[in-house]
């Protein structure tokens, strides 16, 4: 447990043994987002298994400390993770090892209880990231050096606060991810009810010195809603529709968007329950429909199976069936096959008493596609001024499920 | 907001345990203090890194004082690091050690390296002794003249610290001058935006004592200041942009074209990547085009857009906070919703606390064009795996119903649950089918054919099966075996467990039997004999005077019980809408997520308890007022928390029920009357009587208003019942008035206030609040009359003004009042 005390006011400890306590035992059910202690006001943001929670006896525009507190546990995974070998997630080990590096982050990140410095780029200046060539420094001379900067960021005094003014990659590429999430649901009729897409370009950049980038789409009018990271220039993109910015290193969200009304899902499923009699015969067929053009990979195809069964039997011609401890059944497809439709069937044993199954079980897909964006937007060119040599530029596209539903 | 971080608690064995870890530490410390040999900092450094793992686990470290202040004499930054914390968090507790920390916390404090000069003041404003604060105030003043940015930074926030303390000190070394100087000159948006969070937070705390500070918080929203902050916005980062965006909402521009420069300026704030900065922004749109109702309606449409992605993009925390606003939004203007219907739609893993509000806001925005649709995604809901939902999505269809035109295809899918065979879908859906009918009797053949097909046996829930037997007793000259079904359940009396269902079987006997009376007249006979042994008071009492009515008079009888109904036009509303305009002011706040204005759940802890005079009967006849109010005011947190209760009450029963009258204002009795009867508990208790046996003589004999107000000089009010009315009755007048100076001179404490309109017959019921803003609930009542006149008086000395909301429950009246309150209120303080 780390705390920061940040204003004169002091908070007890016993206040998360309090939480800890509601957590526990509201676990089953859903957790609130604000949580109204005896004596506060609780923002608790679970990332990882690990907890971080605000607390505040005044009124506040609520998103201030619970998108505080998201960026707070991104930045943490950034420094603590970053070294510690890809695909690494915070965990309560990692914490534990680094107390000390959380402390000074989070003295950066915020003085008195109002948000002070939230760039990773300045704050890695002003505290270095545990990464190996310290841990390999330490090892060879014994002598570690300092995790502080020697010197104090000056890009805080310039105009675009999220570059450091000596970024220390020279490696001159910058790839752009096309990263979207398909949202859908289809009602027991086969009748799409609702089908919109989440997307994120993300960026990757390493380029040196002072770069301007233009990213333009062939066809951004589909756009409905879109959100911008801080170095975007909003003229360009309200005259032309063209994003124009001063990336910052490393990894960021450059903008978020969203596309509504689609008419087309890549994948169905065709569930069927019939019941009677204190049985129920189950069978569903997952096939694709306006085919994307690229493969779908690690379909798996989720459903809670409702508490009033006391038994099920279920077999697929193609993948695995699992049913997991709290009753969720799991289809794992990975790609469907070009010779046969998968599917799945089985029988469900009610309750004792029950005749009929009344309950109708949602099905969850997930997959993902490569190489293509399902809202159809696509990249135009990226132009980069400013720059001595012309650097490598990388693209990718990606679709994958987020709440994707088949109804029965 | 501290945010610490809890990990799950597990023994660990890394953990280090106990006080023998302490005194170890200590030793090994004091062997390193004094050492200069060249492996003595990485040394330290393991040992500091313990101390402060112990720290953090929560063992209390805090003997190894002495020797962390020894050891900390270091050029190490990681060192001086992990001392500062160390220092920070223990010394409080040892004022006496903390005086060793500042010479070398001081020293460092002219260090050359700007991060150890930021690093060092910080610590040793957060150091919070008293008594150290006279060594605060060089640094802090060479902090801000610094020529780092960083230390500037820290400096202006270490003012604010130093407030904290010892808010004196701070005002004689002059700093909030010095804050101002530099928040207007400074090239650095950060140190511009610190100046301004400590200025705000100072001034404010101010204001309460004194007329300058409360003068430069009005500077603060002026439009000079303003304008420096727009014209820089996009230099800040995201969360100062919050704080000036939330100053900004509270500017009033002085014309149209201002605000329109302004949201020009601001508009593409509206796609910053933080959500906050977003809702921020919506708040300011809201709050500048209050006035203007057509841009307004604009200005909803463009923040839909983002408001949508926001939900759907962010984290589970995220959204739902965003929802709520959404939420708050779609319920204020439906209309503009009602194309993007689809967002609201459940998602199966949503949390149910989501669904739930999707669910209400489907509900509100559900209009001709878009029924169809909503009600067929409702009903999918019906099957859902999660009952509760089950449960909330079918009263969603039910009040959809409620408030359309067209119901025919929602009758029929109500009456298709009903052959779900489900049971809680069936209890819910029979609750509904009641108010229906309430509201369509036109329906009730359709429906009766239907429901008279359920067994009251596979029935459990009380609502439920009162609603059945509510049905029973109302139609039962259109069901056949209305009687036979309503004799059973009396001869199964005994296992009936809730009062409710019993109440409402009583009556229902006594309908029957007006209708079919050869049928009933036994199951009548048993009823009432039952009622009458019963335990539970409201059933015997009712039973007993079922009883003497029909011996008094039969034909009487029928008249009280069988009057002829009217239908329900408008049920009532659960929340007043002066609460919602409330909330609404307080946008993007907790209020909003908690759909409660905040003075509901921050004032006890902040803003000082209510106070509530003692019960005023007393007072009256104690005779002379003044002393006894301030005796007698004592906190009454029970009254407080009634208050919340009360509000939350009526949100979660969604029904116009009052305690009060809860037993007797069963839908079955006040039938015809339902509306009038919340009002009715206002009125004295004979009328009230009338009313409740639903004879129609509802009007209270109102007296031709005399020609001047007269106010009873001793009226009589309890706190309870003030709060009762005050949710019941609309706001009849509201208005602004203004103070004479000398009136704001004088009140230096709500009791001056209190007893002054107290020799103007008006009593005062509950006050509050701290300079500069004070709250006060008066009530009066009119000369020979019953009736009452509510008053909420909002006092801000500042601005020398008064907000005046009237409530009356003769709204006749209130205009003549208002005018008698005001020249009470300006007559303060020259008398």
């Amino acid at each position: 447990m780390v705390e920061k005390q940040t204003t004169g006011h002091h908070v007890d400890r016993s206040i998360c043994a309090w939480f800890w306590h509601q957590y526990n035992h509201h676990r089953n059910n859903d957790q609130m987002s604000v949580v109204t202690s005896p004596t506060h006001y609780l923002f608790p943001l679970i990332r990882h298994g690990i907890i971080f929670l605000a607390c505040t006896q005044l009124e506040l525009p609520p998103l201030l400390p619970i998108e505080f507190l998201s960026r707070f546990a991104d930045i943490l995974s950034d420094y603590l993770c970053a070294g510690s070998g890809a695909g690494a997630t915070l965990n309560e080990d990692i914490v534990k090892d680094n107390f000390v590096i959380v402390y000074e982050v989070l003295d950066e990140m915020m003085d008195n209880g109002f948000p002070l410095t939230t760039e990773p780029n300045l704050l890695k200046d002003i505290v270095l990231p545990p990464n190996l060539v310290t841990k390999v420094l330490h090892a060879v001379t014994g002598n570690s050096s300092p995790s502080v900067g020697p010197t104090l960021p000056h890009a805080a005094a310039s105009t675009v606060p999220w570059r450091s003014t000596h970024p220390k990659t020279t490696t001159n590429e910058v790839y752009v991810n096309l990263v979207e999430q398909l949202d859908a649901s289809v009602n027991r009729d086969g009748n799409l009810r609702r089908c919109q897409v989440y997307g994120e370009i993300q960026v990757n950049s390493s380029l040196p010195g002072f770069p301007d980038l233009t990213l333009s789409f062939t066809n951004p009018s589909l756009l409905n809603d879109v959100r911008f990271h801080p170095c975007v220039r909003f003229r360009p993109w309200e005259s032309s529709q063209v994003l124009s910015f001063v990336p910052p290193d490393g990894h960021f969200k450059l903008m978020t968007y969203r596309v509504k009304e689609l008419k087309k899902i890549p994948i169905y499923v065709k569930p069927q329950l019939t019941s009677d009699s204190g049985n129920c015969r189950i069978s569903a067929l997952v096939g694709v429909r306006n085919d994307p053009g690229k493969t779908i990979d690690s379909i798996i195809v989720e459903f809670q199976l409702p508490p009033c069964i006391t038994s099920a039997d279920l077999t697929s011609n193609h993948g695995t069936v699992d049913i997991l401890a709290d009753k969720t059944c799991r289809w794992s497809i990975g790609q469907i096959p070009k010779d046969k439709l998968p599917s799945l069937s089985g029988n469900l044993v009610l309750e004792p008493g029950l005749d009929r199954l009344h309950v109708a079980p949602t099905f969850q897909v997930r997959f993902k596609i490569m190489g293509i964006a399902m809202s159809g937007l696509q990249i135009d060119k990226l132009d980069v001024k400013n720059m001595p040599a012309n650097p490598y530029k990388g693209f990718r596209a990606q679709t994958q499920a987020g709440d994707y539903e088949f109804r029965s | 907001m501290a945010p610490p971080v809890s990990t799950p608690k597990s023994a660990s064995p890394s953990q280090p345990s106990g006080k023998s870890e302490v005194t170890d530490l200590k030793l090994q410390l004091r062997q390193l203090a004094g050492s200069r040999a060249p492996g003595a900092d990485d040394a330290k450094r393991d040992l500091f890194k313990r101390v402060i793992s112990c720290m953090t686990v929560g063992i209390d470290v805090s003997p190894a004082f002495s020797e962390m202040v020894m050891c900390s004499a270091t050029s190490d930054v990681v060192l001086k690091k992990m001392c500062y914390l160390y220092v920070g968090n223990y010394a409080r507790c040892n004022p006496d050690l903390a005086l060793l920390t500042i010479n070398f916390l001081q020293k460092d404090c002219h260090d050359q390296d700007p991060t150890i000069r930021g690093l060092a003041l910080r610590s040793l404003c957060s150091l919070r002794v008293q008594n150290l604060v006279e060594y605060l105030v060089a640094p802090l003043a060479a902090g801000l003249k610094d020529h780092s940015s960083y230390v500037r930074t820290v400096a202006a926030i270490g003012v604010l610290k130093l407030y904290h303390i010892s808010a004196t000190m701070c005002h004689d070394s002059d700093f909030p001058a010095a804050l101002k100087a530099l928040m207007l000159s400074d090239p650095d948006a950060q140190v511009v935006a610190n100046c301004l969070y400590s200025l705000l937070e100072i001034w404010t705390q101010d204001a309460a004592n004194s007329d300058e500070a409360a003068r430069e918080i009005e500077t603060l929203y002026g439009k000079s200041i303003i304008y420096y902050l727009l014209n820089r916005i996009k230099d800040f980062s995201e969360w100062a942009q919050c704080l000036v965006l939330d100053l900004v909402s509270k500017y009033i521009p002085s014309d149209n074209n201002e605000i329109f420069d302004m949201m020009n300026l601001l508009e593409d704030r509206l796609q910053h990547a933080n959500g906050a900065v977003v809702l921020a922004t919506i708040k300011v749109f809201l709050h500048l085009t209050m006035s203007m109702t057509d841009v307004h309606q604009q200005v909803y449409e463009r923040i839909k857009a983002p408001l949508l992605t926001l939900v759907g993009a962010g984290s589970p925390e995220q959204s739902y906070a965003v929802l709520c606003h959404l939420h708050l939004l779609v319920m204020r203007a439906p209309m503009l919703f009602s194309s993007d219907y689809k967002h609201f739609y459940c998602q199966f893993s949503d949390p149910s606390y989501v669904k739930k509000l999707k669910l209400e806001m489907l509900t509100a925005i559900a209009n001709e064009s878009n029924t169809y649709e909503i009600v067929t995604e409702l009903c999918e809901y019906a099957g859902n795996v999660d009952v509760p939902i089950a449960r909330e999505s079918i009263r969603a269809v039910g009040k959809i119903a409620l408030q359309q035109y067209d119901v025919n295809a929602i009758v029929d899918r109500l009456l298709q649950f009903l052959e779900m065979e489900k049971d809680y879908v069936t209890a819910e859906t029979l609750v509904l089918v009641k108010d229906l009918l309430r509201k369509y009797p036109q329906w009730s053949h359709d429906c009766i054919a239907v429901v008279g097909n359920i067994s009251s046996n596979s029935i459990q829930e009380p609502k439920a099966k009162a609603a059945l037997i509510w049905m029973l007793g109302e139609y039962s000259q259109d069901m056949m075996d209305a009687p036979y079904v309503l004799e059973s359940l009396v001869e199964n009396w005994e296992e009936e467990h809730s009062p409710e269902v019993r109440l409402h079987l009583l009556t229902a006997v006594m309908r029957c039997f007006f209708k079919r009376a050869p049928e009933t007249q036994k199951a009548l006979g048993a009823a009432l004999a039952a009622g009458l042994a019963d335990n539970n008071q409201d059933v015997h009492d009712r039973a007993l005077f079922y009883y003497r009515l029909l011996q008094y008079d039969v034909a009487v009888a029928e008249r009280v019980v069988n009057p002829p109904k009217q239908a329900v036009s408008v049920f009532a509303d659960t929340q007043s809408s002066e609460i919602k305009d409330r909330i609404f002011d307080e946008f993007n706040s907790l209020s909003v997520v908690y759909q409660k204005p905040s003075y509901l759940f921050t004032d006890k802890e902040h803003r000082g308890p209510f106070e509530f005079s003692e019960n005023l009967s007393n007072l009256a006849i104690g005779g002379d007022s003044g002393d006894d109010v301030i005796h007698s005011a004592q906190r009454y947190e029970e009254n407080d928390k009634d208050l919340l209760l009360s509000t939350s009450d009526k949100e979660e029963n969604g029904g116009p029920t009052h305690n009060g009258s809860s037993t007797y204002s069963a839908p079955s009795d006040v039938n015809s009357s339902r509306s009038l009867v919340s009002s009715s508990t206002t009125q004295p208790a004979a009328f009230a009587i009338d009313d409740l046996l639903g004879l129609g003589v509802l009007d209270t004999p109102v007296l031709p208003p005399p020609p001047a107000l007269s106010l009873n000089a001793k009226p009589v009010l309890d706190p309870g019942t003030f709060q009762k009315k005050w949710g019941q009755l609309t706001v009849s007048s509201s208005q602004e008035s203004t103070l004479s100076i000398q009136g704001v001179a004088s009140l230096t404490a709500p009791q001056s206030l209190i007893k002054h309109m107290q020799n103007n017959s008006i009593q005062c019921i509950a006050s509050g609040g701290q300079p500069p803003n004070y709250k006060f609930f008066f009530f009066a009542q009119k000369e020979g009359s019953s009736s009452f006149f509510l008053v909420e008086c909002i006092v801000n000395t500042a601005s020398a003004k008064a907000q005046i909301k009237i409530k009356a429950d003769d709204a006749s009246a209130s205009d003549a009042f208002a005018s008698l309150f005001q020249s009470a209120l300006s007559n303060f303080g020259s008398s």
